[in-house]
């Protein structure tokens, strides 16, 4: 589905034609993105200044169906100018580096993964959910359904023409609605990559549940032993891991020199040659004492991780943020329109002229569209928002429970208390938003809500039946 | 050590050198009572009594000459006001005063500010001397080219309107439409005073984010290094060390000696002379060398001090805490400082900010009220004429709501820099990885925590995009009321007026068929009249 997106935005000319190749033709990859918002301004000029073929236009059309179609096209044509700017000012910079960074995030993440014998369990990523499919069935079926509504109107009316006043009446909804469907996507797949983290962190915290009991006894009998083991657990643990996966080696060394460094052991830090040697003795014990696996290597990296998939996510929202919010304008006004004329010109005189009733039933169905498309970008950046602080709750709730290697080290109280100050920070410095203006999770309905109740109030006094009278639509 | 200073204070520029013609303007124009001789040589802002003294006057012409012309246009407004409607009549009363207001508003806060604006820049000139010694430069060119690009702006925006008013508006047949120009003089002094806090509130930024830069730089440069230590311990088994050391890491290390080693050239002795004893670590000579920023001639390179060079990471890296948790430390404070600037910077403009968003809020929905008015050929209220034209009206809302918009964005930008510090200053610890480093960082970052700095009008709003969107919602709101208003207001007055005719006509004619019929039209327009405003 998301390549079909895709292919259709390319198409449109929102996005460039092979937007993930560094080099390619600079024409070609542009060539529809120009294309498109010429052809849409000529039709929009020709039908504004030589009134050409408009609905507005036509002696059937009375002034209501005038008004409210001016305000339908030029809203359109708002919405559209501003996305395809900014669209154009992004142009591929963007698609490349958000692609650069998520690749070197999953290369961690496939790291961490190996490191915590998590690969052995399906990737559950590429299998989506019943209410994903329905999802995009709905959402395909209510374009399609507003789409062929808008055509087959303008076609009975304009016939061979219906092309023009098309490309001014729904042509840039569906443009603004394609654009929140790619930075859904981006915010879906920022979002996949935090719950895959969570998880890590996940197994981590069951680790020290399960660990708990053990290793303390495992502690106090080592103390009975050679000097040498104070560093026991850590060490144990990760020459383990060396020995388990090979190519885990070097992370372990940098643990093992760290370690050295702290212990202040005087040994020879970087010869891991030996210390292997040495680790598969307290492997055995530890193996024989406890059958869990570690992964709390992991931490430092996962910790790098979530700074960088944040960071990735501000990027994110610093290209799609702006275009949110035209589209959240457009969708709020056409909403309140929708929802005015329906109550105040519909219900009255449905049926008396078919002009009317196509305009009023437009503004219903792109309502209903760009709500429900509105409503899919709050919920997946507010999903987004909400893995993100879990990751910070997870690790407080492993603090909790003082695992082994927290007591035994203070470098990874440290290196946890550090993480969970570095999320107050992001949590005061970034949240999905559109450049400010609002955050956008549930909040953003409660207040446009609210703010849209106000405004009918007040939008519902004005008094319709002289102006119908006027027409001729009510007796 | 005095040299050292002195060299320092003259490499740090004075921020305030950058305001001459800034300041130039404002002294003729009346805005800051300082002394211009002393501000010429010294770059200073100090009391004055002339200064005072003149600033007092120009007050007092300003008020009298507007004073003036509200008067003598008010004379058009006295024989509309029979006509025109009373809520556009109302509102014009209230929002005459206004622009008066806000500029006296400025003018006062100037006055009992001046001693202390002095000394904020005094401030920010420590703060920079500060930065300087951690080795991050600030450039105050383009802070000068800012305020000329503002002054500019401000210039042509005003003219405009000033011009295009005055020729197409204003009767300039009269000797008294020149007056018509003492209209534009609040919003200019208004504009100018706001400059002095924007261009202020941009440098606080650019400190913020010097800080930031800086930080990150740390990170970077720890990255490469560890990047290259890593290559070395796979490279280590492997040939001679000093053939295979790619060379763009000779000045990615430099930097990180300077910055995170904390190895000088005085440690350089004290690096040789361990070196005899013989930690083996696996660092190659050619790096640790050029690390050192010694200029070696690359013949020299392939040198015999392998062991010293060995021994010299090791030392790096042990060094490294404590260096680095100074210049944390001293980074920490002066984020700290400029913090408290900016908490400063914004008392010291809070009157006039809540003056201006008070004035941007009504002009602007005004303006767009009598817009609407004068579509509808209703006449308004005479000194908003420009909204009889709709060009002048998008240029006056825009210079506007420029002003506010600009100083909104610029606090949120301000306040988003100040809490990216912390976020880079975490970065620093993870990607040190050190036990000390961590402890350092985690009590920084309290203290960073809770210094953020919010700019706010008087504590009634915090200057932040939300605030705008929720002024915006207010704005057309209210319109929408307004225009709400204005048609029922119009309808009643057109009933009346019907109602006067009909029973003009009913009189004339006295026929019993047309009295039922009128009055039966009559009953109709009354009850929509009546409805109307209920709903």
């Amino acid at each position: 589905m998301i390549k079909i997106m895709n292919w259709f935005s390319m198409v449109i000319g929102l996005i460039p034609i092979n937007r993930q190749e560094v080099d390619s033709n600079v024409i070609l990859d542009y060539a529809m993105m120009f294309i498109v918002p010429i052809i849409y301004v000529t039709c929009y000029l020709s039908i504004n200044w030589m009134h050409f073929i408009g609905v507005c236009f036509l002696d059937s059309c009375n002034s209501v169906c005038k008004l409210s179609n001016n305000l339908f096209m030029h809203l359109g044509a708002f919405l559209y100018l501003t996305i395809t700017l900014m669209s154009l000012y992004r142009r591929k910079d963007f698609f490349l580096q958000f692609d650069e960074r998520l690749n070197a995030i999953d290369a961690v993440i496939q790291k961490c993964r190996r490191v915590a014998e998590m690969d052995k369990v399906k990737v559950t990523a590429v299998k989506h959910s019943v209410a994903y499919h329905f999802t995009w069935l709905f959402l395909f079926c209510v374009f399609s359904f507003a789409l062929y509504y808008d055509v087959r109107a303008l076609y009975m009316t304009f016939g061979q023409f219906a092309f023009v006043p098309f490309m001014v009446s729904s042509f840039p909804y569906l443009a603004g609605s394609i654009i929140q469907g790619e930075f859904i996507y981006h915010v879906s797949v920022i979002s996949q990559r935090f719950e895959q983290i969570n998880a890590l962190f996940e197994k981590i915290n069951q680790e020290a549940r399960h660990r708990h009991a053990p290793l303390t006894v495992f502690d106090i009998e080592s103390e009975g032993k050679k000097e040498r083991k104070t560093i026991t657990p850590v060490t144990a643990m990760d020459g383990r891991t060396t020995g388990t996966f090979g190519n885990e080696h070097k992370l372990a060394g940098e643990m093992k020199r760290q370690l050295g460094q702290q212990k202040n052991d005087e040994d020879d830090v970087d010869s891991s040659n030996d210390e292997d040697e040495d680790d598969f003795d307290y492997d055995n014990v530890t193996i024989a004492e406890n059958t869990g696996t570690t992964s709390e290597a992991n931490l430092p990296d996962l910790f790098k991780l979530h700074d960088k998939i944040l960071s990735l996510s501000v990027i994110t929202n610093g290209e799609f943020g702006p275009q949110c919010v035209p589209y959240m304008a457009a969708c709020f006004v056409v909403s309140i329109f929708g929802i005015f004329l329906e109550t105040k010109v519909n219900f009255i005189v449905s049926g008396k002229s078919r002009l009317l009733d196509y305009v009023t039933y437009l503004y219903v169905i792109w309502s209903f569209t760009t709500m429900v498309v509105a409503y899919i970008v709050l919920r997946l950046c507010c999903n987004a928002n909400n893995h993100s602080k879990q990751s910070a709750m997870i690790v407080h709730e492993i603090m909790q429970k003082k695992p082994a290697f927290m007591l035994s080290n203070d470098l990874f109280y440290n290196k946890m208390k550090s993480f969970t100050l570095q999320f107050l920070h992001w949590e005061g410095y970034f949240q999905f938003n559109g450049i400010g203006l609002f955050a956008l999770d549930y909040t953003f309905i409660f207040s446009t809500v609210s703010a849209a109740t106000s405004y009918l109030i007040v939008l519902l006094q004005f008094d319709m039946t002289a102006i119908l009278r006027n027409e001729g639509l009510i007796s | 050590m005095a040299r050292e200073q002195s060299s320092e204070a003259a490499a740090v520029q004075p921020l305030l050198e950058q305001f001459q013609q800034l300041f130039f303007i404002s002294k003729i124009v009346g805005i800051l009572p300082q002394d211009l001789d002393k501000f010429r040589s010294r770059n200073v802002l100090e009391k004055s009594r002339n200064g005072m003294i003149y600033m007092l006057v120009t007050l007092v012409v300003y008020v009298l000459l507007y004073n003036v012309l509200i008067y003598s246009f008010g004379e058009e407004d006295r024989t509309l006001k029979a006509s025109q409607s009373t809520l556009t009549f109302v509102i014009g009363l209230f929002l005459t005063y206004i622009g008066l207001i806000m500029m006296g508003t400025d003018q006062l806060t100037a006055l009992r500010n001046q001693g202390r604006i002095g000394e904020l820049y005094e401030r920010i000139r420590h703060v920079d001397e500060r930065l300087y010694q951690e080795k991050c430069v600030l450039d105050n060119s383009t802070i000068g080219r800012r305020i000329r690009i503002m002054l500019g702006m401000t210039i042509i925006f005003e003219l405009s309107i000033l011009l295009a008013t005055y020729i197409k508006l204003v009767d300039y047949t009269q000797w008294m439409s020149v007056l018509w120009l003492v209209s534009a003089i609040p919003t200019f002094i208004n504009t100018l005073d706001k400059i002095w806090f924007a261009v202020s509130l941009y440098a606080l930024k650019e400190r913020f984010e010097a800080i930031n830069a800086t930080l990150e730089e740390l990170v970077a440069t720890h990255e490469k290094f560890k990047l290259w230590l890593r290559g070395d311990q796979e490279a280590a088994a492997a040939p001679p060390l000093d053939s295979s050391q790619p060379p763009q890491y000779d000045s990615n290390l430099e930097y990180l000696y300077k910055e995170l080693g904390g190895l000088d050239m005085g440690s350089i002795g004290k690096g040789s002379s361990m070196s005899g004893s013989g930690k083996n670590k696996v660092a190659p000579v050619a790096h640790s060398m050029n690390s050192f920023g010694e200029p070696i001639d690359p013949s020299d390179k392939a040198g015999n001090r392998n062991p010293m060079a060995s021994n010299m990471v090791h030392e790096s890296e042990l060094g490294n805490a404590a260096k680095v948790e100074e210049k944390l430390n001293n980074l920490c404070q002066v984020h700290d400082e400029i913090c408290e600037i900016g908490k400063a910077m914004n008392e010291l403009w809070s009157y006039p900010i809540l003056s201006l968003m008070a004035y941007g809020f009504l002009i602007f929905t005004a303006q767009l009220y009598f817009l609407y008015c004068a579509t509808q050929f209703q006449s308004i209220p005479s000194l908003f004429r420009s909204a009889k034209n709709p060009l002048i009206t998008v240029i006056a809302l825009s210079y506007t709501s420029g002003k506010c918009v600009y100083l909104i964005y610029l606090s949120w930008k301000t306040s988003l820099a100040s809490k990216r510090t912390g976020i880079s200053l975490h970065k620093c610890g993870v990607v040190a990885d050190d036990n000390l480093l961590y402890e350092i960082v985690n009590h920084l970052s309290l203290k960073l925590l809770n210094h953020s700095v919010d700019f706010s009008a008087c504590g009634f709003f915090t200057l932040d995009m939300e605030t705008l969107y929720g002024v915006s919602g207010g704005i057309t709101s209210y319109l929408i009321i307004l225009i709400q208003f204005n048609l029922a207001a119009q309808q009643a007055k057109e009933a009346i007026q019907t109602f006067s005719s009909l029973n003009d006509t009913a009189g004339l004619v006295g026929a019993a068929t047309d009295m039922y019929n009128s009055s039966s039209t009559l009953h109709d327009l009354v009850t929509t009249t009546m409805l109307t405003p209920t709903g």
